[in-house]
């Protein structure tokens, strides 16, 4: 009983921070056609400007100030170079995203070096908010909870009470009207890759310290918010949060679990051979695949994800 | 040939709340030439999509030569002897005028998926493809990429690509939108050219190439055929003229 | 008009270069050579099979090493499972197992990746090479763990024609052999009605579709193939090197071809062996120079995608356009005019890249370094001046580049318009 409230306390935690690189990257998508494939590497971005921020002056500044340093690349970017890829076509921008990735990977080995950096919890959220049983709950958890869902409420707020939010809500359904209907859509293509990467750069601000702060951590993030994206369904900002949570809570209880798979087989009373190397894998050990197997069944059973209203 | 070549019976289509096709019942014969008319808005060009499976049916049947057609794929439907063409230009870009015909001729003449024929060798596809261009007056043409032909060239295209895997019933949507009256007038004489001794259906705003070209007309208001007969009876049709104000229809009559 | 079955001047250009490819180990006989050699004919093929994907068919994979790395460990584990009771012939034959696995990884996974195209088939291709990545690792006994499966291509105690593929340069040329079978065929495999639908697939797939083509099978059949040509390179890989590691499937990889395909060109059959010839120099030489050649290469690539999409055979095929219309004088001054200011620019910004990575990245270059060589200079990296000269000379270099290139921008389209004139 602890090990599923526990193990669903920290599934959700990863999941709201899925949600925040998915909501960003299905905006992006939805609005522009862009499939952002450097969205992780402004989590990483995120990340890095924190750490660096909380050697000078503190890590509580740092929370606001690096999402608005990533976002403000972000625009840079789209700016100066989406810009520029989009006359070539969407390959040629898939090819650019692709091609920045690389690029802020060496950078930050160039920056930071290609070991993890030191970036800590603050002490004043280091501790356990509580027990349970025997296991303990840390305060840092239930802050990514707490800001997680603050993002939340802010980008709900701001799709439907606002001007702006009300004409990106009706490009995730009728992307081709937007553009007929005039209005200023480079500048709103700015704005949501700035504010999409922005959101990116909250997650790596409270997930670096969190997790690790690593050149690999872009990559390893990268392709798990792709999967929640295609499970979730392309374009679908609820489907990326059912999936983002669907899978954050997948990986949490797959590394917590021992059993193996003639465990798992043995359960509905099926014996299988002794001493095969699959059969002795267990479900920590297949955790790493398991979003992608996920991923694979969505496919060949759903195609069009679990919320996605477009077909391919 | 006791079926008809197309028969759509209570056919629906619905985006969403919003009905489009509002039960649709039309019998194409054989050989006939049959135009589709009707006010902006009315469903014509979502009645081929259905007919050509490029939407999926909402409800109702679709018969092509006495067979359900209804839940195909469009290659299949295409297999099975209909080819349509667009009203927005819809052609191979990068690849020239020859290649592009020569791809419409190539299930048709059953080379499939073969990666172990050589195109070069394949005589019929090339004398097909080349008959083709000659029909459309495209051969001064031939090795221009598809993409920078002008406007004019690109709908007699369009047209190739559709006539050329012999289909025997043909869908032409808007054929002559967007040309001049001279070229308009070349357009009519090659579609009377190549769609000799076929089923031709064809949505088509102006009036004078749907007079000239069609032993009968249908025409649809709102998503529901309100009559269809031979274009003098047409004319002639109190509730046609109502549907059209009197408007566009006149020009037609006129002419 | 008439096609003839094989034009002179292609026949010519296929004799010439594997005349080349040949001639090349004579020419140069250091072994570093020779394997650059080796490595570049399996890039080339496996940059090939890339452009059957992207280029013909239109399908951006992430994904592609999958069907390469698994060719390769194939191959190995064949390799070492005929042993001692092979031959020289077997082992020549080898690659050709790489490439049924190859392709049968290809009819496997290509069922669900294929079902998409466009953006969805790229992010379900990375997600597929993602998975084959972790199952790697999940599997050492197949896939051998950290230190991959090695094996001995030198089997059998008899030669075949008086090889044992031991030497690098019997090697090289078993390469040779292959890569100029493997693209043959795959340029034969451009000429087919397949090869023409795939293109037209690429185009327009709505309209592929309504010409009595399910281009989801198009689409199918085409990564199929692709996979049987990248299994070939893999099977290279894996007699060349003797080893094979989880790294030859990974993402990594996949990255890389589709660098080198993309930088050489997409639009055209060659450009892939431009590219892979190009980026495995590339790697080789400016690698061994600096240890910023990541960072270079990035920005290489980038710049390619902003300014040159059509990739480097497109730049020749335009400037092959020039020359036939006789306009290409006109530009060669302007080429050589910006090539000046560029050269400057890149100075400024290599001495600043090479500085900074001396100073900041540490690893292998010693971290804090107080000073660096750059471009043969010693510079002193906890002084103002030199950083202030390499920003300046970038500076400068910009804005030269800046001007000199608007006028041979305005050069360049006056010179276009006098060939599309000249055309209509």
């Amino acid at each position: 009983m602890e090990f599923v409230v526990i193990s669903l306390l920290n599934g959700i935690t990863y999941g709201l921070l899925l949600f925040m690189l998915s909501s960003g990257l299905t905006l992006i998508f939805s609005m522009m056609g862009i499939l952002n494939f450097a969205h992780a590497s402004f989590y990483m971005l995120g990340a890095y400007f924190a750490y660096q921020i909380s050697t000078w002056i503190g890590f509580w500044p740092g929370l606001l100030v690096a999402p608005l340093l990533v976002g403000a690349v972000g625009a840079a970017v789209e700016r100066y170079g989406l810009r520029r890829a989009h006359r070539f076509g969407h390959v040629a921008e898939l090819l650019f995203t692709f091609g920045l990735a690389f690029l802020v990977e060496e950078i930050v080995h160039l920056i930071w070096g290609k070991v993890a950096v030191d970036y800590r919890i603050p002490e004043e959220l280091d501790g356990t908010l509580f027990s349970l049983f025997d296991t303990d709950f840390p305060i840092y958890k239930g802050f990514m909870m707490l800001i997680s869902v603050g993002m939340l409420v802010a980008l709900y707020a701001l799709l439907t009470r606002t001007r702006i939010g009300l004409i990106i809500q009706a490009a995730l359904t009728k992307p081709d009207m937007v553009e007929a209907l005039g209005h200023n859509v480079p500048r709103i293509f700015m704005l949501v890759f700035g504010g999409g990467t922005a959101l990116a750069g909250l997650a790596g601000v409270i997930g670096g310290n969190a997790f690790v702060t690593e050149p690999g951590m872009a990559a390893a993030v990268g392709s798990i918010v792709f999967v929640v994206v295609v499970v979730g369904g392309l374009g679908s900002l609820g489907g990326a949060f059912v999936a983002s949570l669907l899978i954050g809570c997948i990986q949490t209880f797959s590394v917590a679990m021992t059993l193996s798979i003639t465990d798992v087989f043995a359960v509905v009373g099926i014996a299988l051979p002794e001493g095969s190397q699959v059969a002795r894998l267990t479900i920590t050990q297949l955790a790493p695949v398991l979003p992608y197997m996920l991923m694979v069944a969505i496919l060949i059973f759903r195609p069009r994800g679990l919320m996605g209203a477009r077909e391919s | 040939m006791n079926s008809p070549a197309i028969r759509v019976s209570g056919l629906k289509k619905n985006f969403g709340a919003s009905e489009i096709i509002r039960g649709v019942d039309l019998d194409i014969q054989r050989g006939e030439r049959h135009a589709i008319i009707g006010p902006n808005g009315a469903g014509k060009s979502t009645l081929f999509h259905l007919i050509s499976a490029r939407l999926p049916v909402t409800a109702g049947a679709i018969e092509l030569k006495g067979e359900n057609v209804v839940g195909l794929k469009p290659f299949e439907i295409a297999r099975r002897g209909l080819s349509r063409s667009f009203q927005i230009t819809n052609i191979f870009h990068n690849l020239s005028v020859f290649e592009n015909l020569r791809c419409a001729v190539l299930w048709s003449l059953g080379y499939r998926y073969s990666f172990w024929q050589r195109l070069s060798g394949l005589k019929d596809a090339r004398q097909r493809a080349e008959a083709v261009m000659e029909e459309i007056g495209l051969s001064r043409r031939r090795d221009t990429p598809a993409g920078i032909l002008s406007y004019a060239e690109q709908r007699a295209l369009e047209i190739g690509i559709t006539i050329a895997s012999g289909a025997d019933v043909i869908l032409l949507d808007e054929p002559t939108a967007g040309m001049s009256n001279t070229e308009t007038e070349e357009a009519v004489a090659m579609i009377r050219r190549v769609t000799e001794g076929k089923t031709l259906v064809m949505v088509e705003h102006d009036m004078g190439v749907v007079f000239g070209l069609a032993d009968r007309i249908s025409v649809l208001v709102y998503g529901q055929i309100i009559a269809t007969d031979a274009p003098a009876a047409i004319r002639c049709n109190a509730a046609v003229q109502e549907a059209y104000l009197g408007t566009s229809l006149h020009s037609g009559i006129a002419s | 008009m008439n096609s003839v079955i094989f034009p002179r001047g292609r026949l010519l250009l296929w004799g010439g270069g594997l005349a080349l490819a040949i001639a090349l180990p004579l020419l140069f006989k250091s072994g570093f050579m020779v394997s650059l050699l080796c490595q570049m004919g399996i890039m080339v093929v496996f940059a090939l099979s890339y452009n059957m994907l992207l280029g013909q068919t239109g399908l951006l994979s992430f994904g592609h090493a999958v069907y390469y790395g698994l060719g390769a460990f194939i191959t190995m584990h064949t390799l070492n499972l005929i042993g001692k009771d092979g031959s020289p012939l077997l082992v020549a034959l080898l690659p050709l197992v790489g490439g049924l696995a190859g392709m049968l990884a290809g009819v496997v996974l290509g069922y669900v990746t294929t079902k998409k195209a466009g953006t969805t088939f790229a992010m379900i291709s990375l997600g597929i090479g993602e998975l084959v990545a972790a199952c790697a690792l999940m599997f050492p006994g197949f896939f051998g763990g950290e230190g991959g499966v090695s094996g001995n291509r030198v089997i059998g105690k008899e030669s075949f024609l008086g090889f044992t593929w031991g030497p690098q340069v019997e090697m090289y040329g078993l390469i040779v052999l292959w890569a100029f079978l493997a693209t043959v065929a795959m340029f034969a495999l451009t000429q087919t009605p397949l090869g023409r639908m795939a293109n037209a697939v690429r185009d327009n797939p709505e309209r592929a579709e309504f010409v009595g083509y399910d281009t989801q099978r198009v689409r199918y059949l085409m990564l199929i193939l692709s996979g049987l040509f990248a299994g070939i390179a893999g099977g290279l890989t894996a007699l060349n090197y003797e080893i094979v590691t989880a790294e030859t499937l990974n993402a990594h990889t996949s990255g890389v071809v589709l660098l080198m395909t993309f930088v050489g060109g997409i639009g055209f059959f060659y450009g892939p062996i431009i590219g892979a010839i190009l980026i495995t120099v590339m790697q080789i030489v400016i690698g061994g120079l600096t240890h910023a050649w990541l960072l270079y290469f990035g920005l290489f690539f980038l710049f390619m995608v902003l300014m040159a999409p059509g990739g480097i055979a497109s730049l020749i095929a335009v400037q092959h356009k020039l020359w036939q219309a006789g306009l290409l004088g006109r530009m060669l001054p302007h080429y050589l005019a910006t090539a000046l200011p560029t050269l400057v620019l890149l100075a400024g910004l290599v001495g600043l890249i090479e500085m900074g990575y001396a100073l900041l990245a540490g690893e292998g270059v010693g971290a804090g370094d107080t000073a660096t060589k750059v471009m043969g200079m010693e510079m002193q990296l906890n002084a103002p001046g030199p950083w202030a000269a390499a920003l300046g000379v970038a500076a400068l270099g910009l804005a030269l580049t800046r001007w000199i290139g608007g006028r041979t921008r305005v050069a360049w389209n006056a010179t276009l318009s006098t060939l599309h004139g000249d055309k209509a």
